[in-house]
């Protein structure tokens, strides 16, 4: 455990906006939301600060309460809150984010199939792909045995797979999972 | 085409973000909020019967707190079993020594303008000095808010922070973990924890049958309790305790938990024969709690 609260949660903090950031950002269809969802999840690590993990294990742990934030937030409980006012000015503002499509409008037929998967399919094979979590890593942050994370990608992957094959996709190439072919 | 080509941006188009103003100024208003407890016990009376989702009820409680806490001015007492010193909002206790008599600790809690129960309870060794509570036995009722957290690095046997509105006028039941003797029953205090109890090094009880389990249990040279996990149709679940012959050997265990050092009760899943499931709030109150007993 830190020496003091405050001194380990700005360490935490300085490591993981950017990824945190990330994640929230590829999964919210409205950057400006995005902002909400961050300051919720590092109030949640402020507030629970004692049980953080040390090292990149706290990333993982942060990934997990984002996951529980974002869930929150599509259920209409998030609040606007007047402190993310420049930030969401700030990130709706980002070109990285401007330039780009959010996920729901992306309408190639890999896109179409990958958003029609079941949630915790796509959830799974997104964190692989765009967080770059290892079967370790992906157990911390989804809080499981790694076997049960082997079974869950192989069967991800798998569905994933029919699901390209049933709309035409030419697989297995058509489709990288981090360099792998599916 | 790679799936990470779906993702709308990489963390590397993010560089340089966690320093701008934006950033800064959301963490300076995050770490100005004083930090609400983890754990706190506002529906003590009937937590241990309806223990819902651990995580949902450790979060919505978080939130709740942090309205009528207690104020005045700050004082300092301690004595040879424990120090308590008074906050702005909370009250922060290092215990000493578990094993000092419980009045002891009335008197520093009285010091400090709370005036409570102190119980000193039989705990497993590794809880040994753990302060638990505060417990309202006839029910917390507002305004403000009641609950303990842990604080770490603690060079005592338990330092935290306790919150509870000053001069609240219903009795209140601190207790104080102390070794129990062998054979000697817990005060139950934690709630069962439905995936993760195990009390046997190296073997996993969760999905065996009663039969199986008791086997183990009895190959280790440890006695047998039952308690039944009975599920609720909204997520949640209580358990009850029963005798051998409520239990059929074919039923499935949940988990186990040691209920003395010699003994350990198995969770076991009523079977179709165990009938429909009882009143919870008939089952907590046929159980005595440690803090309903008086001294």
């Amino acid at each position: 455990m830190g020496a003091d609260p405050h001194g380990r949660f700005v360490d935490v903090y300085e490591r993981a906006y950017e990824p945190i950031l990330g994640y929230v950002l590829r999964r919210c269809r409205d950057p400006e939301d995005a902002a909400d969802v961050v300051a919720e999840t590092f109030t949640v690590a402020w507030r629970r600060i004692d049980e953080l993990p040390e090292g990149d294990e706290a990333r993982l742990w942060l990934y997990g309460v984002a996951r529980r934030v974002l869930a929150n937030h599509r259920r209409g409980e998030l609040r606007r809150e007047q402190r993310t006012e420049a930030l969401r000015e700030h990130l709706a503002s980002l070109p990285a984010v401007t330039h780009t499509r959010s996920p729901e409008e992306d309408f190639s037929p890999v896109g179409r199939v990958f958003r029609a998967l079941p949630d915790g399919d796509r959830e799974l094979l997104s964190l692989v792909a765009w967080e770059r979590l290892d079967t370790r890593q992906l157990a911390t942050a989804l809080g499981v045995s790694r076997n049960a994370v082997r079974i869950r990608l192989y069967r991800a992957r798998r569905r994933f797979a029919r699901a390209l094959a049933t709309a035409g996709v030419d697989h297995p190439h058509a489709a990288m999972l981090e360099g792998s072919s599916l | 085409m790679n799936l990470a080509n779906l993702a709308r941006l990489r963390d590397e188009d993010l560089a340089g973000q966690a320093s701008t103003a934006q950033a800064r100024a959301l963490m300076e208003s995050i770490v100005s909020e004083e930090r609400a407890p983890a754990r706190v016990a506002p529906a003590r009376r009937t937590r241990r019967a309806l223990a819902l989702g651990a995580v949902a009820v450790g979060l919505g409680a978080a939130v709740a707190i942090g309205v009528g806490l207690p104020g005045g001015p700050a004082t300092r007492y301690a004595n040879a079993a424990v120090s308590i010193e008074r906050a702005p909002d909370y009250f922060s206790v290092t215990v000493t020594d578990p094993a000092a008599d419980p009045g002891r600790f009335e008197e520093a809690f009285r010091a400090v303008g709370l005036n409570v129960t102190v119980k000193t309870i039989p705990v497993p060794p590794d809880e040994v000095g753990r302060l638990i509570g505060p417990v309202v036995p006839a029910g917390f009722r507002g305004p403000g808010s009641i609950g303990v957290q842990g604080v770490a690095p603690c060079a005592a046997a338990f330092c935290g922070k306790v919150w509870l509105p000053a001069h609240y006028s219903g009795r209140v039941v601190f207790g104080i973990g102390r070794a129990a003797a062998p054979g000697e029953p817990y005060a139950d205090d934690r709630p069962f924890d439905p995936l993760g109890d195990e009390a046997l090094d190296g073997y996993r009880s969760h999905g065996r049958t009663v039969a199986e389990v008791r086997d183990e249990l009895h190959r280790r040279r440890l006695k047998v309790g039952y308690r039944l996990y009975w599920t609720i149709p909204d997520g949640g679940f209580f358990d009850q305790g029963v005798t051998a012959d409520r239990i059929g050997d074919g039923w499935v265990v949940q988990g186990s938990r040691h209920s003395s050092s010699d003994t350990v009760d198995l969770y076991v899943v009523p079977g179709p024969e165990a009938g429909p499931a009882p009143d919870p709030k008939a089952v907590y109150e046929a159980e005595p709690q440690w803090y309903d007993l008086e001294d």
